[in-house]
């Protein structure tokens, strides 16, 4: 264990000893700061405004650094040939994969938090009230559900570059985030095909893809109901269960990645 | 007898390169062994297949055909690798860390406490030169103290085995004699040292047994004064007359004492006489042109074959 979290505070170093990531960050924070502006047009509906441009820009920030991290922290470690005095190391093949995965969320995790505590800043200077149950509290979940989304995206980036090229693994991915997105008006497409093989293979294919909907809860429809960030629905158990759908996701692209790594040589 | 620290018995490694998956032999019937604390000098020309069998000694790349092992038992376990060093060819490491944190890292996978881990860098760097290099960012290094730098990550675990992939490689005279030292420092302290190089110098003065590999195959193997012929070559004898220097090669079968007293009578100045023997250069460079014969005896059986069959068809 004292193995893989020695690699996985390494990726974190690498991370945050890149400028790239600060940029991004910095970009997410303006973004951000912005929202109070553009919110001031909206008279009584300026924290629902804050919320949800805040929340698509911690979203779409988040799984930008994701692709980013998760395509050429693994990748760099092969090209740069750091990976021939590491292996021979008393670790094994699986663990590094996992030491740099969870390198990754330990980033990730601190990125999202300073740009949630940046959204939250933001919702106070426009006169939202702190405490109580109220919309703040789903807020915190919606960015915890975001949090999952970029676990879910990471390790699909990670998995692709344990076998290709950054600029391919970057494409595949982000390929998987538009699809993953757009899964249940894909799904409803599926079901008027009318062909029943193709559609079975059709849905068969769907399951392959991450279910990102499930993560991201504002406006949308998810089962036939209308999700929305300002309702209740987004619950604890709701989160709990997105949660553990993204866990058991990000489980299998990441022992899919081991697998990968176990097998291939280092030339 | 103690077992073999290391084994390589009959390796090969086909790599399949390109779009069209072309079979290219890298390796092919490599099997040698490494005694308890010798110096074995891997030695080869560049491309011979040295860094590739390192590689399958070290678990990087898998054999196509042959087995490894180390301590007796496979690479992939965690145990052999505890007992471990090595040294990649040019070696990378994180350019964002520092000498000290870098080796705080390996010293970490090795399973080390903390305070250990300092000490020990502490002292590997002051080893081999980088005392007052250790705060500082490993994208300032140049390629000598890279490779000073991979040489004390290979030593953070004070293995019983240690692997060098051309570790002089990129140093000056001076690197290159300080790792020399080191390396004999290492077998006095009881440790078994194999390392590759294609700097014929470093493997005459240090090395207690050679194994040379040409095109992927393995040549010679044996200690040094095995494999060089003690048999005479010839016999320099440099003479001077009225300022002049001349030198002259007398066959292993010559009266020297004859030549050397026709010398004097003639009023010439005796400068140097030097029987040559065997040198390592000597027995490499034979072994890579009979590599080449081979290469090329083969070569042209396989075009007289492909012609035939070209008639036939």
């Amino acid at each position: 264990m004292s193995r893989i979290a020695a690699l996985a505070l390494n990726t974190f170093r690498e991370a945050v000893r890149n400028k790239v990531l600060y940029i991004l960050l910095l970009f997410a924070i303006v973004l951000l700061g912005l929202t109070y502006f553009f919110s001031q047009g909206a008279l009584h509906e300026q924290l629902r405004v804050i919320r949800d441009v805040g929340l698509v820009g911690i979203e779409v920030v988040g799984a930008l650094i994701a692709i980013f991290i998760g395509v050429n922290l693994v990748y760099k470690e092969l090209d740069r040939k750091t990976v021939f005095a590491l292996i021979p190391k008393p670790i094994r093949r699986w663990e590094f994969v996992l030491g740099k995965y969870l390198g990754m969320l330990v980033t990730l995790a601190v990125l999202v938090a300073i740009m949630a505590g940046t959204l939250f800043v933001v919702l106070w200077l426009g006169g939202s009230v702190f405490g109580g149950d109220n919309d703040n509290g789903t807020v915190f979940r919606a960015i915890v559900l975001v949090f999952g989304e970029v676990a879910v995206i990471t390790a699909v980036a990670v998995l692709f570059s344990s076998f290709s090229s950054p600029i391919l693994s970057g494409a595949l991915t982000l390929g998987i985030f538009a699809v993953g997105h757009f899964t249940p008006e894909l799904r409803e497409l599926i079901a008027k095909v009318e062909s029943t093989p193709l559609r079975a293979i059709l849905r068969a294919g769907m399951r392959l893809f991450p279910d990102l909907h499930l993560f991201y809860v504002s406006g949308s429809m998810v089962g036939g109901q209308h999700v929305s960030i300002h309702g209740a629905y987004v619950d604890w158990p709701y989160v709990g269960m997105a949660g553990l759908y993204g866990a058991l996701y990000c489980a299998a692209a990441i022992a899919l990645a081991m697998i990968v790594f176990s097998r291939r040589d280092f030339v | 007898m103690t077992a073999p620290i290391v084994e390589a018995e009959h390796l090969q490694k086909t790599f399949a390169l390109g779009f069209f998956r072309k079979k290219v032999r890298a390796v092919d019937d490599v099997s040698f062994t490494v005694e308890k604390n010798e110096i074995f000098g891997f030695l080869g020309p560049n491309g011979a297949g040295k860094t590739t069998t390192l590689k399958m000694l070290m678990g990087l790349i898998f054999p196509s055909r042959g087995q490894a092992r180390i301590f007796g038992r496979p690479i992939a376990e965690r145990a052999v690798k505890q007992r471990l060093g090595f040294l990649p060819e040019n070696p990378y490491f994180y350019d964002y860390l520092s000498g000290a944190e870098l080796l705080d890292l390996m010293g970490h996978l090795f399973g080390l406490g903390r305070a250990e881990r300092r000490r020990r860098a502490r002292t590997l760097l002051e080893r081999v030169g980088l005392g007052r290099a250790g705060d500082l960012a490993l994208r300032k290094y140049s390629k000598g103290m890279l490779q000073r730098l991979g040489i004390a990550q290979a030593l953070i675990n004070d293995p019983e085995l240690i692997v060098l992939d051309e570790p002089m490689s990129g140093l000056d005279p001076i690197g290159r004699k300080e790792i020399r030292d080191l390396i004999v420092e290492l077998k006095h302290e009881g440790k078994t040292v194999l390392f590759s190089t294609h700097i014929l110098s470093d493997v005459e003065l240090i090395c207690d047994r050679v194994a040379i590999v040409v095109g992927g195959r393995m040549r010679d193997v044996g200690p040094l004064k095995k494999l060089l012929s003690p048999r005479l070559i010839d016999t320099e004898l440099v003479v001077e007359k009225e300022g002049a220097l001349a030198a002259v090669r007398l066959p292993p079968d010559a009266d020297v004492d004859a030549a050397l007293r026709d010398a004097l009578a003639a009023g010439k100045k005796i400068v140097s006489v030097t029987p040559r023997k065997q040198s390592l250069e000597d027995l490499f460079v034979r072994e890579v042109d009979s590599a080449d014969v081979a290469g090329g005896a083969e070569r042209v059986k396989l075009k007289a074959r492909d012609g035939a069959k070209d008639k036939a068809s």
